[in-house]
């Protein structure tokens, strides 16, 4: 690439590009020198993998910042990518948006892209995170985001080797309610915390199941390509349920009802108590199908809760300490508080976290900003690895049926292979990391 | 044969599709092993059974499964979950299977051994794998480079730099990744000059710019004293890449002169690359930055400007104070903006000392700028300046005080507030000062349990379910002096088993009656805010010497601090010879909290000639007749006394509305004649749902007489889901 297109800005092309043409295209960031480095001042070209019901909702959060220009997606299934083109087409005006079924095909054509959303099923969470990261993109990922520590960690290595920014779809670290709770903490308005609560799906259970739906006819790969939707996992025969989101619940692809809301609350419970960057060591088992009432614990003594009634709302979390507790969940309009006046400081501690952080209340915003200024995003890899190494452990005391200590340094459990064998799952070929 | 046959058939549906595979076991016992091993060499067992097989022994297997899963790797069908199992199991015998399936397989079953000789991290298999790098299968040599960085020693990173050159697209990065692999071990293991080497040639190699970014990234850090050299230049790189990957790697090295290089090398880049240096001394939290932050947010582009007022906060050092403050000043308004909402979040009694000091210069803008940080701020101790600057010339300093004394708990006495009303000058200075004393009034109210009686009390399932009268068992608890009710199985027996519960209380404390509902595992505080009888008799007395717009202001505070002497100074005001005066106090009255206003209210309703006033009043009896003392009964006989009242569509809504509180059948037919106009439709379905659900027991007849006529009438599903579920129980009632 000349050194005289490097230095100038995709801005400044496209202002000559609207003198030249009357419907300028987007240009691709390596043709300018700049792939994988988005300055502050430019736009950052968006493409989509496996984006679905939930991913629709991510993107219609992102589409609206002027920065951010959608340019393709990439999906196993027609029939979704057709409805992502149509969203993107519809909104820009145009028939711009590309459609890809093939992941690494998508990755290695698309050098213009700078960053991909992430909203695949919970089996390709990791998988293409890693992928678009090697492929030199930023990553925004719905969760949970992991289906075992061992693919966690190679999200978190894979980010760092690359220096790529990652957020995965906790939104929550970035909701004014949860923040004021964090915040509460954090400044010792509760006293000293002892306990914190984490809300957990209050549908399906812990163990998961093993059986194969009924097989169908398998459709034509150019509908769906049965292959690559199953990606790393094991083989199955096709049924039309798994690609209709009947996929959950199944071992083979799915956290349980410990990782659908736990990916959220873990996190939240985490970052509140300064444990974002390890695990739960200890688990006791509770002999019922959830989990629910399970104690965990962190080295720093603090015990978290896994909880799934006494919410008003979903994904809640409650902080309990000696001089007071919080607690927040969707649909509360604002944190419930052991007493009123704490909420006084709503704003000033919401505002002071975010001038402290240079973070706004908005998750995808912040990604969005830090694929520019190249520093971590709330949700960084190591947030999203060690949460769901509690998930992941959790599920695991509760699959075994007793309780277990984990050592988070060594991430590996304590004196115990029969639980180290949950760690990691052989990835079928050729969806290997 | 034939019955060995059958034996395992019996067997793998006895191990596989029993309780093995489905909700509540996702392990088997350790001494199922043969069972399982015999399911795999089974030419009769179906793919599904050796694929559970497969993986219940991945959580047990030992070196006695390998050969049987060995066999399995060859089969494309089933060369995944014999992996799957094979992975986990702790003996070399899984390393030597796996080593010998290199030579015999192809394509996907090779490359998935390939992938499982990389997890394990086989060093004996380096050589063998070293030549599958120039395969002509690109899926083969990929894998093989992956899984060559996996073992990481120092053959497989000669093998692996020895294909970088002669590799391309996607394998190159395959290679490229393995040779990270190798280098990160390399420095977990301490050796960084081996890495360091690794990294120097992956950033001279042509590759895409996460390859090169990454490189530098390593150099950097595992090059010790030579990394900071090698940040330091980079910063200098007119290549935005390698410069914004040197910025993003100072983040992970300490120290002073890593600050000092970002500072050195700030004023001499473009506006981007200052927003990025900027930003990460920011998260650096150095406070060595700070004299170049502030030559940054002094002068230039606008965006770095705005970016190094960002970065002060974070810093947190006092020696910002001077600059924001200087730069509230300037002549371009966002960057002022910046600059006041930045101070607004730097910590510091410097920065509070700032504040007070622009709130003592005298001059208006300043002044009000203050007053906006204290309240961001939330800055305490400062009465003595607000109650000054109520006093002050200008109105809009003398109002924004006047609302800040308000906020602040505890700043002035209550008596100071009322003076402030009193001796208010304009509108705007009237309304914070009335707005002062009610959120003060509102704060002051200490929690009082008074005279608490249990009115009604049910636990139920809060969709359905089954629910339990406890208005006994919670009035006995209240007896005993518990006003802090947990919503509890514990305390109330588990009433809708497998469901969560709500506990739903109805009562009267100091003569004001509440609902309070709260979910299982909550607590119901059975108390009312009480204002202080001192601020009611303060107000009370204010009221005979103040100006008539303070008067009226005093009657609406009344309203919030309620109490008996509160209800009859508002009373005394309805005989007001002033007009206006007393219709205020009249608007006051129909919108009086509690019960205690009713017989006034109901009373106006039929006397008042002034058509406003009725409807207040209407629209106030039909709010407080639920919330007096009584029987349903009476209850009932007061909505029947104002139903001929009522002529407007909005009175009709606010009935209805109310009508689920005297669940009878009356009220049932009540709401059912409103259920055939379109403008009370919607709110007849609700109030006839919500009444039938309570009485269905008592009058199933009825109904599902009703019932049938809301399901035909709404659209709303909610409704109709609820209508439906209540029909079924009055069917189930009427067969009783």
């Amino acid at each position: 690439m000349s050194k005289k297109k490097s230095n100038l800005t995709r801005r400044g092309f496209l202002k000559r590009a609207a003198v030249l043409a009357a419907a300028p295209t987007i240009v691709p960031a390596t043709a300018l020198g700049l792939g994988g480095s988005v300055p502050p001042s430019e736009r950052i070209i968006l493409g989509g993998i496996g984006i679905g019901n939930r991913g629709s909702h991510d993107l219609r959060w992102m589409l609206p910042d002027k920065d951010v220009q959608f340019v393709a997606t990439c999906d196993p299934q027609k029939s979704r990518a057709e409805a992502v083109k149509n969203l993107i087409d519809t909104r820009y005006g145009n028939k711009d948006c590309k459609i890809y079924r093939s992941t690494p095909e998508f990755l290695a054509e698309r050098t213009d892209i700078d960053a991909v959303l992430v909203t695949t099923g919970d089996r390709w969470h990791a998988l293409a995170s890693i992928m678009a990261m090697r492929a030199g993109k930023d990553v925004y990922s719905e969760k949970p985001s992991a289906m075992t520590v061992a693919e966690g960690r190679a999200v978190v290595e894979t980010a760092k080797r690359y220096r790529r920014i990652y957020q995965t779809g906790t939104q929550r670290l970035s909701e004014g309610n949860f923040t004021f709770c964090n915040e509460m903490l954090r400044l010792g308005r509760l006293g000293e915390v002892h306990t914190v609560r984490a809300h957990i799906a209050p549908w399906d259970a812990a163990e998961m199941r093993h059986d194969w739906l009924p097989a169908q006819p398998l459709p034509p790969k150019d509908e769906v390509d049965w292959d690559a939707w199953l990606g790393p996992c094991p083989w199955r025969p096709y049924n039309a349920a798994y690609c209709r989101g009947g996929w959950r619940g199944f071992y083979d692809f799915h956290t349980s009802c410990i990782g659908e809301w736990g990916a959220h609350t873990f996190a939240s419970c985490q970052v509140a108590i300064g444990a974002e960057k390890t695990a739960a060591v200890e688990y006791q088992y509770v002999p019922n199908e959830s989990g629910d009432g399970m104690v965990t614990k962190f080295a720093n003594g603090i015990k978290m809760i896994l909880q799934r009634t006494g919410w008003r709302g979903s994904c809640g979390v409650k902080y309990e300490g000696t001089e007071g507790w919080v607690a927040a969940a969707d649909g509360y309009s604002q944190p419930d508080v052991s007493n009123p006046a704490m909420l006084d400081d709503f704003k000033k501690l919401v505002g002071d976290y975010m001038a402290r952080t240079q973070r706004p209340m908005s998750h995808v915003r912040d990604f969005l900003d830090c694929v520019k200024s190249r520093h971590q995003a709330v949700a960084d890899p190591e947030v999203m690895h060690y949460s769901m190494t509690t998930v992941h452990v959790a599920n695991i005391c509760m699959w075994l049926k007793r309780d277990l200590k984990y050592d988070p340094a060594k991430e590996k459990f304590v004196n115990d292979p029969q639980a180290d064998r949950f760690l990691s799952r052989a990835m079928r070929e050729p969806w290997i990391i | 044969m034939f019955k060995q046959r059958i034996t395992l058939i019996l067997l793998a549906t006895a191990l596989l599709s029993g309780a093995a595979i489905s909700h509540g076991q996702t392990v088997v016992p350790a001494s199922k092993q043969d069972e399982l091993i015999a399911v795999l060499k089974s030419a009769d067992a179906t793919r599904k059974a050796k694929s559970d097989a497969c993986r219940l022994l991945s959580f047990i297997a030992t070196k006695k499964a390998v050969p049987a899963l060995a066999l399995l790797l060859a089969d494309e069908e089933l060369n995944h979950v014999a992996r799957y199992a094979l992975e986990p199991i702790a003996d070399s015998a899984v390393d030597d299977a796996l080593r010998d399936a290199l030579g015999k397989l192809k394509g996907r079953p090779l490359v998935g051994v390939i992938g499982s000789i990389g997890v394990r991290g086989d060093t004996q298999a380096v050589k063998p794998m070293a030549k599958m790098l120039k395969s002509s299968d690109a899926m083969v040599a990929q894998a093989a480079a992956r899984a060559l960085g996996n073992i990481g020693d120092a053959a497989a990173a000669k093998a692996l730099s020895g294909a970088l050159s002669g590799s391309a697209g996607d394998t190159k990065l395959a290679v490229c990744e393995g040779l990270f692999r190798c280098a990160e071990g390399l420095v977990a293991k301490g050796q960084n000059r081996q890495a360091v080497v690794i990294y120097d040639e992956l950033l001279k190699v042509k590759a895409p710019h996460q390859v090169r970014a990454g490189a530098l990234r390593g150099a950097i850090l595992a090059g010790e004293e030579h990394g900071l050299a090698l940040m330091l230049e980079s910063l200098k790189s007119k290549d935005y890449i390698l410069f914004s990957a040197a910025v993003q790697a100072s983040l992970e090295l300490p120290g002073a002169e890593v600050t000092q290089a970002l500072c050195e090398a700030l004023g001499k880049l473009p506006a981007d690359n200052q927003i990025l240096v900027l930003g990460t001394l920011a998260k650096r939290g150095d406070p060595s930055a700070m004299r170049a932050i502030f030559a940054a947010a002094a002068k230039g582009d606008k965006a770095v400007r705005i970016a190094a007022i960002k970065a002060m906060p974070p810093i947190a050092d006092s020696s910002a104070v001077g600059s924001l403050v200087e730069l509230m000043n300037d002549s371009d308004a966002e960057i002022a903006k910046a600059a006041q909402d930045n101070l607004a979040a730097l910590p510091g009694k410097k920065a509070d000392d700032a504040v007070m000091a622009m709130l003592q210069s005298g001059e208006t803008d300043w002044q009000l700028k203050a007053l906006d940080l204290i309240e961001r701020r939330r800055m305490t101790n400062v009465a003595g300046a607000l109650l000054k600057a109520t006093r002050d010339n200008d109105e809009s300093v003398r109002t924004a005080g006047i609302r800040m004394l308000g906020g602040l708990a505890g700043a002035v006495k209550f008596s100071v507030l009322v003076e402030l009303l009193l001796e208010a000058k304009s509108p705007a200075e009237i309304r914070a000062a009335e707005r002062a004393l009610s959120a003060t009034c509102t704060r002051e109210a200490k929690p009082s349990a008074g005279k608490v009686t249990i009115r009604r009390a049910v636990y139920r399932g809060v969709d359905g379910g089954g629910s339990a009268d406890v208005t006994n068992k919670v009035a006995k608890m209240v007896e005993g002096g518990a006003f802090s009710i947990e919503a509890s199985n514990a305390n109330f027996g588990d009433a809708a088993p497998g469901i969560v519960k709500q506990l739903e209380v109805e009562f009267t404390a100091n003569g004001i009656t509440q609902v309070k509902t709260v979910r299982e595992g909550q607590t119901v505080e059975l108390l009312v805010g009480a204002t202080p009888e001192a601020f009611i008799d303060e107000l009370c007395s204010a009221q005979a010497k103040a100006p008539r717009r303070q008067k009226l202001a005093l009657l609406r505070v009344l309203r919030v601090a309620q109490g008996p002497k509160a209800f009859e100074a508002v009373r005394a005001a309805t005989k007001n010879a002033d007009a206006e005066i007393s219709s205020e106090a009249v608007s006051v009255l129909c919108g009086w909290p509690s019960a205690e206003a009713l017989a006034d209210v109901l009373k106006l309703t039929k006397t008042a000639t002034d058509r406003k006033v009725k409807i207040l009043a209407l629209r106030g009896a039909i709010r407080l007749i639920p919330l007096q003392e009584g029987s349903v009964e009476k209850k009932l006989a007061g909505f029947k006394e104002v139903l001929p009242l009522i002529q407007r569509d909005e009175e009709k809504r606010l009935l209805l509305g109310s009508l689920a509180t005297v669940p009878t059948s009356e009220a049932l037919a009540m709401a059912m004649s409103y259920l055939d106009y379109a403008a009370t439709k919607n709110e007849a379905c609700f109030a006839a749902v919500a009444i039938s659900e309570k009485i269905v027991g008592q009058k199933p007849a009825e109904v599902r007489e009703a019932l049938q006529k809301v399901m035909n009438a709404t659209d709303n599903r909610d409704v109709t889901r609820r209508a439906r579920a209540t029909l079924n129980k009055a069917r189930k009632a009427a067969g009783r």
